[in-house]
C-alpha cells in the first residue's frame, strides 16, 4: 500500500532528505540526552566521592585534633602537676593522724571506673551511603521492580 | 561483466563484512574479560590503573589507671614524604635546607636522597630518613610544632618553594604522665610495635587490626571509609596517686641511701592486684630508644632490665624466712612459742651456718627466731624439723621457681634447686632456709607471701583490671594459684610477725596500725662467690594485720648509708604506709573496731 502511494505520489528529494536529516537528528537528540545524564550523574558522583574524600580527612584531622587535646588535658592533671599546684596553695598531704573518719548511714560507694568503648568495626563497602551513589542501572531497575511489586 | 555499480556495493558489503568481524571480536573480548576465566585478573588490574590500596590502621587502645587518669594515649607525628616527580633543583635544596635546619639534621645527607633517580628505580614516592644512633636509617619524625611550621611554608607563596614535600600523619603513642608508672607500661616504638610491660603484654589487643582496603581515584568513589576492627581500652589496677607515692618514696631512699636502683610494689592480697609498682631507674617511655632490644639498636640484653618487678631476679635473703617458717608451721614440726637454743652455728651436710652477727643468741622463742633474723634457727628448722622433702614442697606449693602468670611482658621464673636438680647438694636445705642461693623476682615474693597475709591463699598478681573492647567489657577474675597453708598458719604467722616487726624493725611501724612484716639482708652473687661489698636491703610487710589490705616489698640494690634492710628499706615501708592508709582510707585499728561495734568514728 505503501509503496503504492510512493509510486503514486513520488515525494519531492528535499523531503526525503529532510525526513532523513530529522530521523537522524532525533537519534543525535537522543543520544545526546542519554549521554547528558550520563555525564551529569558520573560528575555529581565524582563530585560526592571528592566531598567523602574530604569529609573523611577532615574527620581524621579532627580525630587527632582531639586525641591531641585529650594528651594535653591530661599532662596538665598529672599527679605531679596536681601535687606541685596543692602544694602552691599552700596544702600539705594528709597524714593518718590527720584525718577523721565517721561512719555515714547509706552512704553508697562510687562505682568503678569504666573505660570508654573503642568504635566498632564497620563493614567494608558502601556502608552508609545511599545505593544511589553505588549502584547500577540494572540494580536500581531490579530494586524499582521489587518495591513496586512489594507496594499495594 | 561487471559494472561499476556492483563494484562499488561489493567493496561496501567487503568492508561491512571486515566491520561485523571486528564488532564480533570485540563483543566476544569483552565478554571474555568481564565474564570470563582471567577476568578476576583484568579487574584487579584495572584496578590497579585507577586505584590504590590503602592501609587503614585503627587507633590503639587507651590505657587508663584504676580511676580513669589516662597513662597512655594516642597523638599524631608526621612522616616527611616526597612526591619525587614534582621535585625541581630549587625544591630539592630548599626542603633539604628547611628540614635540615629545623631538625638540626646534616643537610648533605638529606639532599642526596632528594638527588638520587628514584622514579628510574620505579619509585615515585619516597619517605625522608635520618641516620640513627646504632647506624641504621629510621624514617624523620616530626611533631605537631614541627608540621605545622612546614605546612606554613607549603602554604606561603613568599616561604622557600618546598614542591614535592608531604606530610604524613601516623599515630606516636604519649605517655602524659612521663616516667610515672613506666616500667609497668612498656613502650610502643615508631612502628606502633609494643615493648615490655602491658604494651608488650597486650599489644595485639592494644593495636586492634589494620586492614587494606582498595581505593578508586579516577573518579573518587562515593564510599565511606571501613573502620577497622579497634584496639581494646585497658583499665589498669594501678591507681596513680599510690603509684607517685611509692615512686617519690623509693626516688628519695634511693637518693638519701645512695642505692644503685631499687623497687617497691604494692599489692591487694585479697585479688592480687597490683596498686604500684615503682622501680628506679626510671624509664619515661617517651623517650624508649636507648631501652630497645638489642636487635631494634637498644642496649644489650644483660644491661636492661625493663620490668625488674617481674624480671629482676635477686637473692631474698631473711625475708624468705617467713616462707620457711610458714612451712614449719604449717606442717605442725614448730610453734610460736617454741623455744630453740641457739649457739650460733650449724652445720648443714657440712656446711658450717652463722648468724648474721657471728654471735650466739641463746634460747629463743620462734618469734625471736623471727624477730632477731637468726639463720642457724632457720637452717636448724628447714634441715631437722621439715627436711628438704617437704620444705621444698612447701617452696614449689609458695610459687619459687615458677612464673606468676603476671600479665606483664618479660616475666622470668627465678631459681630453685631442688633434690631432684643435679646440682643440688645438702647445704642448699640449709642456706634456701634463709633466702641464699635461691633466687626470686619480686612479684614472686609478693605473691607467696601474699598467700600469709590472705588467709593462705596465693592469688595471681595483675595489672589490668578491665578490657573494654567495642562489644563490651571484660573484667579478669582472680586466679587463686594455690593454697599452700592453711588460714589458722597464716594468722598464727601474721601474729607473730607483728611482734617481730614491733621488735627487730621499729623503723617500720606506723602509729595506730597492726602491722607485720620481715627485714631483708641478702648478699650479692658473682662469678667470684658472693660480692664482699654489697647487699640488697628489703622490706617485705602488711596490713592492717587483722584484715590486710596491702602488701608492700622494699627492695634497695647496693645502700651505701648502711647494708641492712631493717636501717634503709623498714623506714621505706613506713613513709609509704602513712600515705598508702590515707589513700585507701584504711582507718586506725581502734576506730576500725569502733566502727565494726557500731560507733560513729572519729
Amino acid at each position: 500500500m505503501r509503496n503504492r502511494r510512493r509510486h503514486a505520489q513520488p515525494q519531492a528529494q528535499w523531503r526525503l532528505r529532510i525526513r532523513a536529516t530529522s530521523s537522524t537528528l532525533l537519534w543525535v537528540v537522543a543520544l545526546l540526552i542519554v549521554g547528558s545524564m550520563y555525564l551529569a550523574v558520573n560528575a555529581k558522583l565524582a563530585q560526592a566521592g571528592r566531598q567523602v574524600i574530604n569529609l573523611e580527612r577532615r574527620k581524621d584531622e579532627l580525630l587527632r585534633a582531639n586525641a591531641s587535646l585529650a594528651a594535653q588535658l591530661a599532662e596538665l592533671t598529672t599527679p605531679e602537676q596536681m601535687w606541685a599546684r596543692a602544694v602552691a596553695l599552700g596544702f600539705h598531704p594528709a597524714g593518718p593522724a590527720e584525718v577523721e573518719y565517721l561512719k555515714v548511714e547509706g552512704y553508697v560507694p562510687p562505682t568503678p571506673f569504666v573505660a570508654p568503648r573503642p568504635p566498632a568495626a564497620s563493614p567494608r563497602g558502601p556502608g552508609a551511603l545511599s545505593p544511589a551513589y553505588t549502584e547500577t542501572l540494572g540494580e536500581w531497575l531490579a530494586r524499582w521492580m521489587v518495591a513496586t511489586e512489594v507496594s499495594p | 561483466m561487471i559494472t561499476p555499480g556492483r563494484e562499488v556495493s561489493g567493496r561496501i558489503r567487503l568492508i561491512a563484512g571486515v566491520m561485523v568481524l571486528a564488532a564480533g571480536a570485540l563483543i566476544v573480548q569483552l565478554v571474555r574479560v568481564q565474564f570470563g576465566p582471567f577476568a578476576p585478573i583484568f579487574a584487579a588490574r584495572a584496578e590497579l590503573q585507577t586505584g590504590y590500596l590503602k592501609r587503614v590502621v585503627p587507633a590503639r587502645g587507651l590505657i587508663y589507671d584504676r580511676e580513669g587518669r589516662l597513662l597512655a594515649t594516642n597523638a599524631s607525628q608526621y612522616y616527611l614524604e616526597v612526591e619525587v616527580r614534582q621535585l625541581s633543583d630549587t625544591s630539592r635544596e630548599a626542603i633539604a635546607s628547611v628540614v635540615s635546619k629545623l631538625l638540626v639534621l646534616p643537610f648533605e645527607d638529606l639532599f642526596s636522597q632528594l638527588e638520587r633517580d628514584w622514579a628510574a628505580q620505579g619509585q615515585l614516592r619516597i619517605r625522608l630518613t635520618r641516620e640513627d644512633v646504632s647506624g641504621g636509617r629510621l624514617p624523620i619524625a616530626v611533631d605537631e610544632t614541627v608540621a605545622d611550621v612546614l605546612k606554613d611554608f607549603l602554604n606561603d607563596p613568599q616561604a622557600p618553594d618546598l614542591s614535592g614535600l608531604d606530610l604524613v600523619p601516623a599515630p606516636r603513642r604519649v605517655y602524659p604522665n612521663g616516667s610515672l608508672a613506666g616500667h609497668v607500661l612498656g613502650f610502643v616504638n615508631q612502628e606502633g610495635r609494643g615493648f615490655f610491660g602491658v604494651e608488650g603484654y597486650y599489644d595485639e589487643w592494644l593495636s586492634g587490626k589494620p586492614i587494606t582496603v582498595a581505593r578508586s581515584s579516577l573518579p573518587p568513589e562515593a564510599r565511606l571509609e571501613p573502620n577497622p576492627p579497634a584496639g581494646v581500652n585497658l583499665v589498669l589496677t594501678l591507681d596513680l596517686e599510690i603509684q607517685q607515692t611509692a615512686e617519690i618514696a623509693l626516688r628519695e631512699a634511693v637518693e638519701n641511701t645512695g642505692a644503685e636502683g631499687g623497687q617497691i610494689i604494692i599489692m591487694d592480697p585479697r585479688n592480687g592486684e597490683i596498686l604500684a609498682m615503682a622501680a628506679w631507674p626510671a624509664l619515661d617511655p617517651n623517650r624508649y630508644e636507648p631501652w630497645l632490644p638489642e636487635e631494634d639498636g637498644g642496649k644489650a640484653e644483660e644491661e636492661r632490665v625493663i620490668t625488674p618487678a617481674v624480671a629482676g631476679q635477686f637473692e631474698p635473703g631473711s625475708t624468705f624466712k617467713v616462707l620457711t617458717m610458714a612451712a614449719a608451721l604449717d606442717a605442725d614440726k614448730v610453734k610460736p612459742d617454741d623455744i630453740y637454743v641457739d649457739t650460733g652455728l650449724i652445720e648443714v651436710g657440712g656446711h658450717p651456718i652463722r648468724n648474721w652477727n657471728g654471735g650466739a643468741w641463746g634460747p629463743q622463742t620462734m618469734v625471736g627466731c623471727l624477730e632477731y633474723s637468726l639463720n642457724v634457727c632457720l637452717a636448724y628448722i628447714a634441715s631437722e624439723e621439715l627436711g628438704a622433702s617437704l620444705f621444698y614442697s612447701y617452696l614449689q606449693d609458695f610459687g619459687i621457681g615458677q612464673l606468676t602468670g603476671i600479665d606483664l611482658s618479660g616475666e622470668v621464673s627465678g631459681q630453685l634447686r631442688t633434690p631432684r636438680h643435679p646440682d643440688w647438694t645438702e647445704p642448699d636445705l640449709g642456706t634456701n632456709a634463709f633466702g641464699q642461693g635461691v633466687s626470686v623476682t619480686p612479684i614472686q615474693l609478693m605473691a607467696a607471701v601474699g598467700a600469709v597475709a590472705n588467709d593462705g591463699v596465693i592469688v595471681q598478681p595483675h595489672v589490668v583490671r578491665e578490657v573494654v573492647g567495642p562489644e563490651g567489657v571484660y573484667w579478669p577474675r582472680p586466679t587463686v594459684l594455690g593454697r599452700p597453708i592453711r588460714p589458722e598458719t597464716a594468722r598464727t604467722l601474721t601474729d607473730m610477725l607483728v611482734q617481730s616487726l614491733e621488735g627487730e624493725a621499729r623503723f617500720a611501724g606506723v602509729t595506730g596500725y597492726r602491722l607485720a612484716g620481715k627485714t631483708g639482708t641478702s648478699q650479692i652473687p658473682t662469678e667470684m662467690g658472693y660480692d664482699p661489698d654489697w647487699t640488697i636491703a628489703s622490706f617485705i610487710g602488711w596490713g592492717p594485720a587483722s584484715d590486710p589490705r596491702f602488701v608492700i616489698l622494699v627492695r634497695l640494690d647496693k645502700p651505701e648509708t648502711s647494708p641492712w634492710g631493717s636501717v634503709v628499706a623498714a623506714p621505706v615501708f613506713q613513709e609509704v604506709v602513712e600515705r598508702l592508709v590515707v589513700l585507701l582510707e584504711i582507718p586506725p585499728d581502734a576506730v576500725r573496731e569502733e566502727l565494726a561495734a557500731g560507733g560513729s568514728g572519729q
